[in-house]
């Protein structure tokens, strides 16, 4: 049975930031346990000593990389022009610590 | 530091832009500086749809900061999703690499206080970094002008113990970038970025303690004085409380460095540590890495700072010292080396450069590099004091005149000051050696006598006479031969 | 007289080359059918009918003055709105996008464009491509032309419901979970997801990206094959596309199965219902008297496709959608005073539940202290299930199974989200696995379309089109027409 809480949705907000309405909230809940539940059939596979599939087709196990060119910008306008809010070239958010993760 | 009981442990995360033409997976250009948000595509502004490609020269930088510092370099390394949400991330997550970074291990050598000593290195990795926050009264603008740039983070094993030896790592890494032409290194404008890891422990305690995260100094001198500031502040703490558990005196938290305050400042604290929940990139693909292609750039690899340090010191019998000073700035070293060019005297230039022009640009607080006299004039200068055109004294008079009007060709100079004619014929300076006997004839008896003072003294009035112009070895010379004609 | 609306295609290119059809007579015939009937379907989230008509119009005169055309020349083709076509906006069916402007046309969308086509709208979605039924777009529900009460599958819904009733012929849909396929099912037309990487992602809204890939819906498979020849490109701005040469499809098109193997893994199939059961009984039947040798097949590792799929796409969705934060574009809750808000609001405001619910699974399943047992759990099981396909794949040159459990449901009727995720428990596999795979009409139940699926291998994706080419020959069931659509408008 899978230990999902109010709080732990709670915590699940925050790190992925999303606000949602109290009934919502119950919905979700409700859902994503289902859904866990679910899952964890997978628990019944014996997965000893297989690796994780990080690319889907081993003809990618080969370098993809460009050279080092400048190539056609994205226009500042273009840019601009999708934002919600903007001033002086640049896009407006209200004022924050001085700080970053 | 006055407390001897205490270590502090210190380890230095480095982020150096790579001075690549176009970013790390978008083809903006990597410049500083542009109008904001001119330098943009829809990678690196994060736009639904966009996907990233790999620059080539980014691994090829790595590679050779990698083989610099004596590492390994990964056969296989991956890329993955660092998740955190804050405006000036495109997509609110980073591409990084946390499981399997591209250079594991190395060391720095950096000389500490005149001591050359060995640092190693965990490990370095690549990741694109995030725009830019410009802050004003009641809001904020995001360029991403810099989102996207390529870094190289170079994460050091806890391995330094003293605020002087943190600098001196950093400056040891940034002469490598300087010297690989990897990074233009230009701390101002946030090139080269350090965060600080720092704990402290009981002298002979083997477990690291809580440590603090400094983040973001961009200045050698910062770095001293916060790594300074916080060991103190950590020590008192604990001192404070001697019975309280260590892990509650100190807890995690990430500071920034204050330099109005002159101390650090708590900027959010650690209580849950920030869940960045990694998974490996899927739109990118692993990073293969052959024998034959290190073997390549190990051939073109340039000059490393300690390989120049100990060819000054073998090749040009430069003082270790003299030669730590040069090569630590690989724009000076090249200055240096221009002047040999003109100048075969390293010993010479080496002591103008690093002493006498030094000593004279301190005020201004430029450097040779930024203040405008060619290595042309510099070696012109020695040369005229090596081939006795101008005397050491003269030379001094001159190098003053040199820093007031900055870019004047040296010879010129001279040429212009009949002060700075040294006087080298027999001629003009005979009749002033019979003058000086004539004034002195008590010296002339003490010579004599066999008082070796005298006839310096005797020098010394010769020298005066003639506003030292005079060339020492005809002065010497020349009495000598009116003594002994005397006697 | 045939009426326009039933050609194929590539009836429709030859027709307009030969001079039969005006361009701009073919395009005025569908924008008509699309003002009559997509009211009662909700196939469109935007139509478009100047930019057709001119360039029409500009196809017509070169036409005339015998200047070359491109291989889409006359083709009207619709763009499942979680695709870029530079200029317009791309919605992906959600409120946060819905005054976004695509900055740049994805890469198929510009071959697309390169080869002539002419694009008539944006098709309807399930919100940002996470659903099966169409009814998680934000705007409106699709409705499927054989039985307007029901759903047309998802999230691919507004492309499969468009070209089953003849407003279109050829539509771009995207599959991560079966997307493409299950729609198609549902409709009774023929939907292909190319081999991972096949066609570019570069365009493409990311939900799943490992997932992820753009196919087209059609009455036919020769049109899927036109298509892939067009899209099945390498892309330099998608480090995922395949570097592969584009594939002759058209010429390699069968009418036998003669010399080749079938997989059928029954053991995995024992959950069908019987009706969609005895309709697959009578593909394989199909695909015997064609010359296919059948037999049976181990894919047991499947049936945790879903456990798998849900967390795997969900934790990439999660991050992929990480993005839509109110800051840089979208839209930004008014209501918001805090950086803070702006994020929490504008997702409140923007994403429906499905989105939320997914985005939420995805956080949890990478969150710290569960990622080992779900995420990478996940991905160990993942190679598994690559495997047992390649185990498969040594005998068999195909695996055959039904698309879905069971045919179109009624809208609104399913209301449990893991009853909503089983549906696509026979082609979530393809993805996981990175496969070709293609749904095709099998017979009816009722009114109601069934469908047979074909599987290759990786990078098989002309044997799957042309095998499949053979089957739906031999089976007769595509290109009906659902009869209330049936008429000129």
């Amino acid at each position: 049975m899978t230990n999902l809480d109010q709080d732990t949705l709670e915590n699940l907000k925050k790190l992925c930031r999303i606000e949602c309405t109290p009934a919502e909230q119950q919905d979700l809940l409700h859902s994503i346990k289902r859904i866990l539940d679910y899952i964890e059939q997978l628990n019944e596979v014996d997965t000893e000593g297989v690796l994780p599939c990080n690319h889907v087709l081993q003809m990618m196990l080969k370098n993809i990389t460009r050279p080092d060119e400048v190539k056609e910008c994205l226009s500042r306008e273009v840019f601009l022009a999708n934002a919600p809010d903007q001033i002086g070239g640049m896009i407006r958010v209200p004022s924050i610590l001085k700080e970053s993760p | 530091m006055k407390h001897e009981h205490w270590e502090a442990v210190i380890g230095l995360e480095i982020h150096v832009q790579l001075n690549t033409r176009s970013k790390l997976f978008s083809s903006a250009p990597n410049r500083f500086g542009d109008e904001p948000n001119v330098n943009i595509t829809e990678v690196c502004t994060g736009q639904p749809g966009a996907l990233p490609v790999l620059n080539e020269e980014a691994i090829r930088k790595a590679v050779q900061f990698g083989l610099a510092v004596g590492s390994k370099i990964a056969k296989y390394s991956t890329f993955d999703r660092k998740s955190y949400f804050y405006p000036d991330s495109p997509r609110n997550f980073q591409i990084t690499q946390f499981e399997n970074p591209i250079i594991v291990g190395g060391e720095i050598i950096a000389e500490v206080d005149g001591v050359a000593r060995t640092f190693p290195l965990s490990h370095a990795h690549l990741e694109d970094d995030a725009g830019m926050l410009k802050h004003f009264s009641h809001f904020a603008g995001v360029d991403y002008n810099r989102a996207g740039v390529p870094l190289i983070e170079i994460v050091s094993k806890p391995c330094m113990h003293t605020p002087r030896e943190a600098s001196s790592y950093a400056r040891a890494v940034k002469a490598i970038f300087q010297y690989l032409d990897a990074s233009d290194c230009n701390m101002e404008e946030g090139s080269l970025r350090f965060d600080a890891n720092i704990s402290v422990r009981p002298k002979g305690e083997k477990e690291l303690r809580n440590k603090i995260e400094i983040k973001n100094m961009n200045s050698f001198a910062f770095l001293e004085l916060a790594i300074e500031s916080e060991v103190n502040r950590q020590i008192e703490l604990y001192t404070m409380q001697p019975h309280a558990s260590p892990g509650k005196v100190i807890e995690s938290g990430t500071y920034r460095w204050d330099p109005e305050k002159k101390r650090t400042v708590l900027m959010r604290k650690k209580e849950k540590a920030e869940d960045y929940r990694y998974f490996p990139e899927p739109d990118l693909v692993p990073i293969l890495i052959t024998e034959a292609y290190i073997e390549k750039i190990k051939e073109k690899l340039p000059e490393l700072p300690h390989h120049r340090f100990n060819r000054y010191v073998k090749e040009f019998g430069l003082s270790e010292y003299s030669a730590s000073l040069l090569t630590l700035e690989k724009a000076l070293a090249d200055y240096f080396e221009e002047c040999l060019h003109s100048c075969p005297h390293p010993r010479a230039l080496c002591n103008w450069i690093t002493v006498e022009f030094t000593g004279r640009l301190k005020e201004s607080g430029h450097t040779l590099l930024s203040f405008g006299i060619p290595p042309a004039h510099i070696a012109l200068l020695v040369e005229m004091i090596e081939k006795g055109t101008i005397t050491g004294r003269i030379a001094k008079s001159v190098a003053d005149d040199m820093v007031k009007m900055p870019g004047k060709d040296p010879a010129k100079i001279v040429k212009e000051n009949p002060d700075y004619q040294p006087m080298g014929d027999a001629h003009s300076i005979e009749p002033l050696v019979e003058q000086v006997l004539k004034e002195n004839p008590e010296s002339i008896a003490d010579f004599k006598a066999g008082r070796t003072k005298a006839f310096a003294f005797l020098v010394g009035q010769v020298m005066k006479l003639t506003r030292g112009k005079a060339d020492p070895t005809l002065v010497n010379a020349l009495l000598h031969k009116k003594l002994d004609a005397n006697s | 007289m045939k009426k326009i609306f039933h050609f194929t295609a590539l009836q429709l290119r030859d027709h307009f080359l030969k001079g039969d059809l005006s361009a701009e007579e073919i395009v005025h015939h569908y924008i008509k059918r699309i003002h009559a009937y997509d009211p009662k379907l909700g196939a469109f989230l935007k139509v478009f009918s100047e930019k057709p008509l001119e360039k029409a119009r500009e196809l017509d005169k070169r036409r005339a003055a015998k200047k070359p055309l491109g291989r889409l020349a006359g083709i009207p083709i619709g763009i499942k709105d979680n695709i870029h076509l530079k200029g317009e906006i791309t919605t992906c069916a959600s409120k946060f996008l819905k005054n976004y402007t695509a900055p740049f046309s994805s890469t198929a969308v510009r071959l697309l464009e390169e080869e002539d086509a002419l694009f008539l709208g944006k098709m309807n979605l399930d919100e940002f491509a996470m659903g099966s039924s169409n009814e998680t777009s934000a705007y409106f529900p699709a409705h499927n032309p054989w039985d307007l009460e029901c759903s047309p599958g998802g999230s691919s819904g507004g492309s499969a419901s468009a070209v089953a009733a003849r407003l279109l012929p050829i539509a771009l849909g995207t599959d991560t979970g079966g997307s493409i396929r299950q729609p198609a099912a549902f409709c009774g037309i023929v939907g292909f997801k190319p081999t991972y990487g096949r066609v570019s992602r570069y365009g493409l809204i990311a939900y799943g990206s490992s997932l992820d890939q753009i196919g087209p819906l059609a009455t036919t498979t020769a049109d899927c094959a036109l298509m892939m020849e067009v899209m099945g490109r390498h892309c330099n701005r998608d480090s995922t596309s395949l570097d592969l040469p584009p594939e002759s499809f058209l010429d390699n098109l069968a009418t036998s199965f003669k010399g080749i193997k079938i997989g059928i893994p029954w053991q995995f199939l024992e959950t069908l219902n019987p009706v969609a059961s005895k309709n697959f009984s009578q593909s394989v039947e199909i695909l015997k008297s064609l010359g296919a040798e059948i037999v049976s097949c181990n894919l047991d590792i499947l049936k945790y496709s879903i456990a798998v799929y849900y967390i795997l796409a969900t934790a990439e969705a999660s991050t992929n959608l990480a993005r839509f934060d109110g800051i840089r574009y979208g839209v930004r809750s008014k209501k918001a005073k805090t950086l803070e808000e702006i994020y929490d609001f504008s997702r409140e405001d923007g994403f429906g539940t499905e989105v939320k619910k997914r985005i939420m699974l995805g956080t949890y399943v990478l969150s710290s202290g569960y990622k080992d047992d779900y995420y990478k759990k996940a991905q160990k099981v993942r190679t598994l299930m690559i495997e047992a396909f390649e185990n498969v794949f040594e005998t068999c040159d195909l695996v055959a199974m039904p698309t879905c459990p069971f045919p179109a449901f009624k809208l609104n009727s399913i209301q449990d989200p893991l009853e909503m995720y089983l549906q696509d428990i026979f082609t979530i596999p393809a993805n996981l696995a990175g496969l070709p795979a293609i749904s095709i009409p099998s017979g009816f139940d009722g009114p109601k379309p069934l469908s047979l699926q074909i599987i290759g291998p990786q990078l098989h994706d002309v044997n799957v089109i042309r095998y499949a080419h053979a089957f739906e020959k031999a089976a007769g069931y595509s290109q009906r027409i659902p009869q209330a659509f049936d008429e000129e408008s």
